[in-house]
């Protein structure tokens, strides 16, 4: 009798203990997801292959681009975020190719595909100890504006390797419902 | 034999199993470690370039089947729209070729310029320098359809910052050879 409770204590303990570890350690997906290497605007956030400053926002209801010599303006029903980063390679030149816009209550957006083919958009090469302009543009909810993280890395899975988190802090909303200092149109002609 | 005997007999040969057993996991366990980690390490020797054999100024060196020699690294001064402190680097190469099968041979063929700390630059495109039609560089040689004996010239060009020209130096890779790889010399070194 005795032998048989202590067998059903120990069982208890081993379920709880296992609910403990399954509770308090990271799941095995965040073990071998990416590694954040964190920052704010205007830091310099280093990861494994490459640095990345962050150096200004800007919110617009439309764009202008110019495309295969053509004048175009692109509106949205929400609000373009168009991010001015610097990126600089560490100790081997490298390819950045991903970007994305994540919301305060966690909603990500992936950089816009509708500016094809666009100088300074992502793809960008970067070699060591020259380093080099980019825009990340998105196209967003104006509820996801504040308080937002930019995540940038150098491939799709970035399984493993370094991802920059910028935290973009805050940004009050107008009664129009868009961003506070919001344009109406930006140029992306202009030179970054 | 009493049983008692027996009993001390069985119990000394299973003491004897049991200490075997122990001793023989001294192998396995590293033997179990290194063919679970094969794969892995031929992976990382055959996507990395480790060890460099360096080749002096005006020698060629059998890499890949074929006669790799340098016979120019310089800088390309006085271009604009560049970005501030960057240089264009031109490296260029005569390969006699030996083995014809360059398809397989230099697979992942990879031309970096390496400086003293170990910072390496991959070719560029930012700079596009026009170069003669019988120059090629390593991709486009691959599908030349060169054959044993024929001689080619390659050229790469590099984007590096100022500071760096002075110590870079060309390398060359190729995945039948990773992880060696080819570290050419100049003239003052």
């Amino acid at each position: 009798m005795m032998r048989k409770s202590a067998n059903i204590v120990l069982l208890l303990l081993a379920v709880v203990f296992c609910y403990g570890l399954q509770i308090s350690k990271p799941h095995y997906g965040d073990l071998i997801g990416p590694i954040p290497a964190r920052g704010k605007l205007a830091d310099t956030v280093v990861g494994r292959a490459f640095e990345v400053h962050a150096e200004k926002i800007e919110f617009a209801r439309k764009l202008k681009v110019d495309q295969f010599g053509r004048q175009k303006v692109l509106t949205t029903g929400g609000v373009w975020a168009v991010v001015t980063v610097a990126f600089a390679a560490r100790a081997e030149s490298t390819v950045v190719s991903v970007a994305s816009w994540r919301g305060p209550t966690g909603l990500t957006y992936d950089q816009t595909e509708r500016l094809s083919f666009m100088n300074g958009l992502l793809p960008v090469a970067v070699d060591p100890g020259l380093p080099r302009k980019a825009r990340l543009i998105f196209e967003v909810r104006p509820d996801q504006a504040n308080n937002a993280t930019l995540l940038i890395s150098e491939k799709l899975v970035a399984a493993l390797d370094s991802q920059a988190e910028i935290s973009l802090g805050p940004v009050t909303i107008t009664a129009d419902g868009l961003p506070g200092g919001a344009v109406d149109t930006l140029d992306m002609a202009e030179p970054l | 034999m009493t049983a008692e005997a027996l009993d001390r007999n069985n119990r000394a040969s299973e003491r004897k199993w049991r200490r075997r057993s122990l001793w023989s996991l001294l192998v396995l366990i590293p033997l179990a470690l290194a063919v679970e980690s094969y794969d892995s390490v031929k992976a990382l020797l055959g996507n990395n370039d480790l060890f460099p054999r360096r080749v002096a100024w005006g020698e060629s060196a059998r890499f890949g089947g074929s006669d790799w020699k340098l016979t120019d690294l310089r800088g390309a001064f006085g271009m604009s729209n560049l970005p501030p402190d960057s240089v264009p680097v031109l490296a260029d190469f005569q390969v006699k070729i030996g083995d014809p099968d360059l398809q397989k041979l230099w697979l992942g063929c990879k031309i970096v310029l390496v400086d003293k700390d170990g910072r390496r630059w991959s070719p560029t495109s930012i700079v596009s320098l026009k170069t003669p039609d019988n120059v090629g560089n390593c991709i486009s040689a691959i599908f030349s359809g060169a054959k044993s004996g024929d001689t080619l010239d390659l050229r790469e060009t590099f984007l590096v910052p100022k500071e760096a020209t002075k110590s870079v130096r060309p390398s060359v890779s190729v995945a039948s050879e990773r992880p060696r790889f080819l570290l050419f010399q100049l003239e003052k070194d």
